[in-house]
């Protein structure tokens, strides 16, 4: 509970300006608290009297947070082939870990993974920890789970990174959970905070139109899951070692009541658009599923990759993998152009990210254009065969 | 067949933004709605009702205000609703969320399935549905696209991956996730609305569902927001002028790094 000392308090406001969720309200010179108090404690820093403070909210630290140390990253490896974002994972772990002076792990689980780890270490691990073998051949939450979790506690390490894709999102819940672990979803910034050591994870909520920094304090590891095309992975170097640790297998890590009947690949319109650089994405504008068909060729001239706003999606004109937004993907690609999209907030959410966005509407007031870095005011039909024709004579040139 | 359906109410996301000058959350005209791929669970969860026979119940955790949701799921044909309310749960993360919400589905007795939204759209963490299943020592699918085959016995279905589907088999009882292809949320009937007016709602406090107070709130959860702010702005509105023609030639010299 946030508690309010009534004879301190003074009824100065600053509280009220503090609290980002609007629940403190100086009410007859006292302030007041409201059932939208998250405890964050910002009033109770800022209250210049000291007429504020938090009881009950204790945590059980755990005892040994020192004995944890160590980053780790788990790497995604599926179908044979590794997830590119576990290579900026290892970028941004190296960063981490140079910072904590700690060695950097990646976590390898599958099958006949090859030379995967010798990769992962060209990649900046200092230590593969990896299980192979075929009855890891599909991903389940169960078995990649069990092994991962297992791991983690034997070894202790006080970061572990993933990438917040389909898998990720999946797998590190259910062990951030089992572990009573603290885990934070689609970070897009991490830090080490100077004066502890302690992993500052930002992310976007509120569909992006608010970011927040979020620290766990009493428990280890410290977990997070990481935005594709977010970290920069480094150079491969055949010149850095590390070492590969074979992980030795119990059958019981190898059950699971989850039966995989079936993996089933996209077709080649359908690659993940979470790791395209370059994505064009159509929306209503386009009128028709023909006119979508011009959207497939400007992408296919850039050598990116298809997305769309929601109405598209709903319309059938493509299907769900595609759709960038609040309730689709979201997506940071290096260039996002925007034909025929209103700019919805609900779609903004999903690419405002993107590094740099393009923007092409017949609307001139359409919201899309305030967050695009260029923009063309016309008709779309005009405009895109002449780009394409422009694009692949560039490209000749 | 006993199926729980977990729902959150959540702000429109259109009507939250961050005041960049003061730094908190605006909040005037901010509409709450039930959580978007919640509305596809309790969907889900009525069709398998209506197939296979039982009962669906909804549940929630939030503020008294919460109730308004659940009217809106037994509109839609859920046939009980339970709310855990409580002051004691201000500061919940995913964690001391799942504890609390496990603590509530024991305290509503056996099921055979929970179905969650694969996320809320306020947090966009997708951590709550694996959690309460880790919890209740139950086997989880998140993202489940399509339902192929629903039996007295067990579920057959297509969960979304990055790169198609997976075709995935699991016995009851289960939790699921899922995403908006799944099915398409009826129209509450004038009689469902009625009938949501009428309906009871349960209403349970920490104490009821027998929570751990080291476990439930701020103290229960292992994050803490230390900072909110708003994201870093973009550009200036930057419309490229002349004729179109010209217009296309100055986007391409601009884009050349990229092509």
């Amino acid at each position: 509970m946030l508690i309010v000392d009534k004879e301190l308090c003074v009824g100065c406001g600053i509280c009220e300006d503090s609290c980002a969720f609007g629940a403190i309200e100086v009410v007859d010179g006292i302030a007041v608290v409201s059932e939208a108090c998250t405890l964050c404690g910002a009033c109770v820093d800022n209250c210049e009297v000291e007429a504020l403070r938090l009881e009950g909210v204790e945590k059980n630290v755990q005892v040994d947070l020192d004995n944890w140390n160590g980053i780790w990253v788990y790497c995604e490896y599926r179908s044979g082939s590794l997830s590119s974002v576990s290579l900026e994972l290892l970028g941004i772990g190296r960063k981490l870990a140079d910072a904590r002076g700690v060695k950097l792990a990646a976590v390898l689980i599958g099958a006949d993974t090859g030379d995967t780890a010798d990769n992962l270490i060209a990649h900046g691990a200092d230590i593969v920890y990896r299980a192979d073998d075929p009855g890891l051949a599909y991903f389940t939450d169960e078995t990649y789970g069990a092994v991962l979790t297992d791991l983690i506690k034997q070894h202790q390490p006080e970061v572990v990174l993933a990438g917040a894709t389909a898998i990720g999102r999946s797998l590190i819940p259910g062990v951030a959970n089992t572990l009573g672990a603290g885990l934070t979803a689609d970070c897009t910034q991490l830090d080490i905070r100077a004066d502890d050591g302690a992993l500052l994870q930002t992310r976007p909520a509120f569909g992006g139109n608010i970011m927040a920094t979020i620290v766990c304090p009493s428990s280890r590891p410290q977990m997070s899951t990481v935005r594709p095309n977010v970290m920069k992975e480094l150079e491969y170097d055949a010149g850095r070692t590390g070492e590969i640790v074979d992980v030795a297998l119990e059958p019981a890590q190898l059950d699971s009541k989850v039966r995989v009947l079936e993996s089933v690949q996209a077709e080649n319109d359908d690659v993940n658009i979470q790791e395209s650089d370059i994505l064009v994405g159509g929306g209503r504008g386009l009128d028709s599923e023909k006119g979508f068909e011009l959207i497939r060729q400007l992408a296919s001239s850039l050598n990116g990759s298809v997305s769309a706003s929601r109405a598209v999606v709903d319309a059938g004109w493509i299907g769900y993998p595609h759709q960038v937004g609040q309730t689709g993907k979201t997506v940071a690609p290096k260039l996002y152009i925007a034909c025929g999209i209103s700019g919805a907030i609900q779609h903004v959410a999903g690419m405002q990210s993107s590094e740099t966005i393009v923007a092409i509407n017949r609307d001139e007031n359409a919201p899309i254009f305030d967050v695009a870095d260029f923009g063309i005011v016309g008709d779309l039909f005009e405009i895109l065969p002449k780009l394409i024709s422009k694009i692949e004579g560039y490209q000749k040139s | 067949m006993k199926i729980i359906v977990c729902v959150k109410q959540v702000p429109d996301a259109k009507d939250v933004r961050l005041d960049p000058e003061t730094n908190t959350l605006a909040r005037e005209g901010v509409q709450s709605i039930m959580n978007p791929y919640d509305q596809h669970a309790v969907e889900e969860a009525v069709r398998l009702k209506e197939k296979l026979g039982g009962e669906v119940t909804v549940l929630s955790m939030g503020p008294p205000q919460a109730v308004d949701v659940l009217k809106q799921a037994i509109s839609c044909g859920a046939d009980h609703a339970v709310l855990v309310s409580d002051r004691a749960f201000a500061g919940a993360d995913t964690w001391a969320t799942s504890y609390t919400l496990a603590k509530a589905v024991n305290k509503i007795g056996a099921f055979d399935l929970i179905l969650c939204g694969k996320q809320a759209i306020d947090g966009d963490t997708a951590q709550v549905g694996p959690g309460l299943a880790i919890q209740l020592k139950i086997p989880f699918v998140t993202c489940v696209q399509k339902i192929r085959d629903a039996s007295e016995s067990e579920l057959v279905m297509e969960r979304m991956m990055d790169d198609g589907y997976d075709v995935v088999a699991v016995d009851y009882p289960m939790l699921l996730t899922v995403v908006k292809d799944l099915n398409e949320p009826r129209v509450p009937s004038l009689k469902g609305k009625m009938r949501a007016k009428k309906a009871e709602i349960q209403v349970l406090s920490a104490e009821d569902v027998g929570a751990d107070s080291a476990k439930i709130g701020l103290a229960g959860s292992p994050t803490q927001v230390v900072d909110v702010f708003p994201p870093p702005p973009r550009g200036e509105r930057a419309i490229l002028s002349g004729s179109i023609d010209e217009q296309v030639e100055q986007l391409v010299e601009k884009l050349a790094a990229y092509l």
